[in-house]
């Protein structure tokens, strides 16, 4: 339940089932495109997934277009989002979070992990999380602290360096 | 024997025996709490250290690290729904729904003691089976063990929803699982399948990205998108009733947790099959358990048998796969191989001697894998109040916590950036299938027994033809396997069976 109590129930939409199970096929048939130019040996076992893969996905888009309508996704054995926010927040919160993501995977890979870590701790509380810059400034050193004594100096875990740092040749 | 038995406790009980244990189980509890960071990573690590050690001290150290570590993966499991190790997979499927419930407490209490439940069958296991499960081990071979992977593969069905749709999905996302276990060089030619042109690609997708991406992700992305605490906005609860609850839970249903055990000990003792499949099993089987279509809908929201199972069969394993490493040297799991490691580095012989010259050290393992446990069990009960807390703190704060020990464990797995695009790939596959209603535990499913499946298949048809599926074992695991499958829509009452009994 949302703070005014309500609920959103968002149905899972033909689209969507749709969607995956046209990725489905997609995936399947680029298996059974690829396996068509490997020697039997390599290429056997892909085709025997990908060809039932594609069979399934298929009947699954058949049932979604000619069948009655699902009343719910049926119970499947795995969690559930949370349904108090409404659907496009969610959406929109879900994007700005894989974009945070993202900007962490490209940080670190322009100035490796020892740097990337503290900068992405500080900058994510700063500006997502509303943190002060105190607490911000503290939580990304102790970051940075628990990365290097653990990763660094007990595990011996190398970090690469980032790839701006080996172009300008630090 | 029982001299023997109590030689291998007096082995471990030694001061400097069972401190070097204690210093392993420190070592255990931490790699288990972080994502990536494997037990068998960190057994590797550690191997140059047993040098100058004896064998019971060696053994001692070395178990007692690798024992511990599956247990404390749970905790990270259900507090963050990061899996703390690649066999606490499982437990985040309805460990990590529960603390969002706010019932941490009690999760991680029925994790705890199925942990050390399952840890005490495994060793007791280990203790007696050693002279008699000779023929059993022999007797199975490519084919047989294909077979048992088949019905790993089979369990899918009690991992979706019972109707067409539902299960539609679920072979779906297995075989979607299957075929990314295909990428990379396939074995037997050496040829490459779906490479992209990516050297990364030529050792295929390694567990730990894909596992973390497609759990931890989408945990986290909910919990952005709530922008609340794990536990939402309820009241703190009371964590010790709360862990007391989980234990007498594990009692309440200790038949269950022996069932799960079983499974880890068997899957255990089959080399090869390792822990990712006995906890999946483990957890089929849980949801096979359920009275009914509705108790089968619990599992998935936070039902405390979906976290008795898996926690019972991951520690259960360790005796299991010792089984076949001891007696045979031929290790049950990755693990299994770098202890073998040390075996050799002791100047140990797997095989006869250690059932007869060193059968004192051989039940020192027992003793190490009872022990260590033990105290884990009774070290985390303490700490437990201080862990549960973490899920009561601003989601906003925990976020980019959780998500330097993703992208750090998942960088663990390779040390390249692009397992850091394998993780985010995952987490955004994982996303949209919890999203849209498709289940991802098939798909891990799949993906764990892809590699087995395809090796022994193919080491099926070489050797045997297609003659292997007249062996009488095989025939046995088919009609398990058909069981398996129809088991789940037999126990639950056709419609017009139900429609008759209502109406008389």
């Amino acid at each position: 339940m949302s703070a005014d109590g309500r609920s959103f129930e968002e149905p899972v939409g033909l689209k969507r089932h749709l969607g995956f199970s046209i990725f489905l096929i997609l995936v399947g048939g680029y298996a059974v495109y690829s396996a068509s130019f490997w020697s039997f040996k390599t290429g056997f076992f892909p085709l025997v997934i990908a060809i039932p893969l594609i069979l399934l996905a298929l009947a699954h888009l058949l049932l979604e277009v000619f069948g009655d309508s699902e009343k719910s996704t049926g119970p499947a054995v795995d969690v559930e989002f949370s349904k108090e926010i409404a659907p496009d927040v969610a959406r929109w919160r879900a994007f700005v979070l894989f974009a945070w993501i993202a900007g962490f995977i490209l940080i670190v890979f322009l100035l490796g992990f020892p740097i990337a870590v503290p900068l992405f701790m500080f900058l994510y509380l700063k500006i997502q999380s509303g943190t002060g810059w105190l607490q911000s400034v503290g939580l990304a050193g102790g970051a940075w602290v628990f990365l290097y004594v653990l990763f660094q100096r007990l595990v011996y875990l190398p970090f690469e360096p980032g790839a701006l740092q080996v172009w300008l040749g630090f | 024997m029982f001299e023997a038995l109590i030689e291998g406790l007096f082995l471990v009980l030694q001061w400097k025996a069972f401190s070097l244990m204690l210093v392993g189980m420190s070592l255990g509890f931490v790699v288990g709490l972080l994502p990536g960071i494997g037990g068998a990573a960190t057994l590797a690590l550690m191997i140059p250290f047993v040098f100058k050690m004896t064998p019971a001290e060696a053994f001692a150290f070395l178990l007692g690290m690798h024992s511990v570590a599956a247990t404390t993966g749970d905790i990270t499991s259900i507090l963050f729904g990061v899996p703390g190790e690649g066999l606490s997979a499982a437990t985040v499927v309805d460990g990590y729904p529960m603390a969002k419930r706010g019932e941490a407490g009690r999760a991680l209490g029925a994790a705890l003691m199925s942990s050390l439940i399952g840890a005490l069958i495994g060793a007791v296991t280990l203790a007696i089976s050693i002279p008699i499960v000779r023929p059993l081990v022999l007797t199975f071979g490519s084919p047989e063990l294909f077979m048992l992977s088949v019905i790993g593969i089979a369990c899918i069905t009690s991992l979706t929803g019972l109707s067409a749709r539902s299960q539609i999905r679920g072979y779906a996302m297995g075989l979607l699982g299957l075929l990314l276990s295909t990428i990379g060089q396939e074995r037997q030619s050496g040829s490459l399948r779906f490479d992209m042109g990516l050297m990364y690609l030529w050792e295929g997708l390694d567990l730990v990205p894909v596992l973390v991406g497609i759990f931890a992700i989408p945990e986290l992305v909910d919990l952005a998108v709530r922008r609340t605490s794990i536990a939402g906005d309820r009241a703190p609860e009371n964590l010790s009733a709360g862990v007391i609850e989980g234990i007498k839970d594990t009692f309440r249903h200790f038949w269950l947790v022996f069932r799960c055990s079983a499974v880890g000990v068997f899957v255990g003792i089959m080399p090869g099959a390792g822990g990712g499949v006995a906890q999946w099993m483990a957890y089929a089987h849980a949801v096979q358990s359920a009275k009914d279509a509705k108790d089968r809908e619990r599992f998935g929201k936070g039902d405390v048998r979906g976290v008795l199972g898996p926690g019972a069969a991951n520690n259960s394993k360790e005796g299991g796969d010792l089984i076949p490493t001891i007696a045979f040297g031929v290790p049950g799991s990755g693990a299994m191989a770098i202890l073998l490691g040390a075996f050799m580095i002791m100047g140990l012989v797997p095989g006869p001697d250690m059932l007869t010259k060193h059968l004192g050290v051989t039940y020192s393992m027992v003793w190490t894998l009872a022990i260590a446990n033990i105290i884990t069990v009774i070290l985390s009960l303490a700490v437990l109040n201080h862990l549960a807390k973490l899920t009561y703190i601003r989601g906003e704060l925990m976020i980019p916590f959780v998500l330097l020990l993703v992208f750090v464990g998942s960088y663990t797995a390779n040390n390249q950036i692009l397992d850091l695009i394998v993780t985010f790939c995952f987490g955004l596959l994982g996303y949209l299938m919890v999203l849209w209603g498709w289940p991802r535990p098939p798909l891990v499913l799949g993906f764990v027994l892809g590699k087995l499946v395809e090796t022994y298949l193919f080491i099926s048809v070489s050797r045997y033809g297609f003659s292997w599926l007249s062996h009488p074992i095989v025939i046995l695991l088919i009609v398990v396997m058909l069981v398996v499958i129809v088991y789940p829509f037999v126990r639950e009452k056709p419609a017009w069976l139900r429609a008759s009994g209502s109406s008389a």
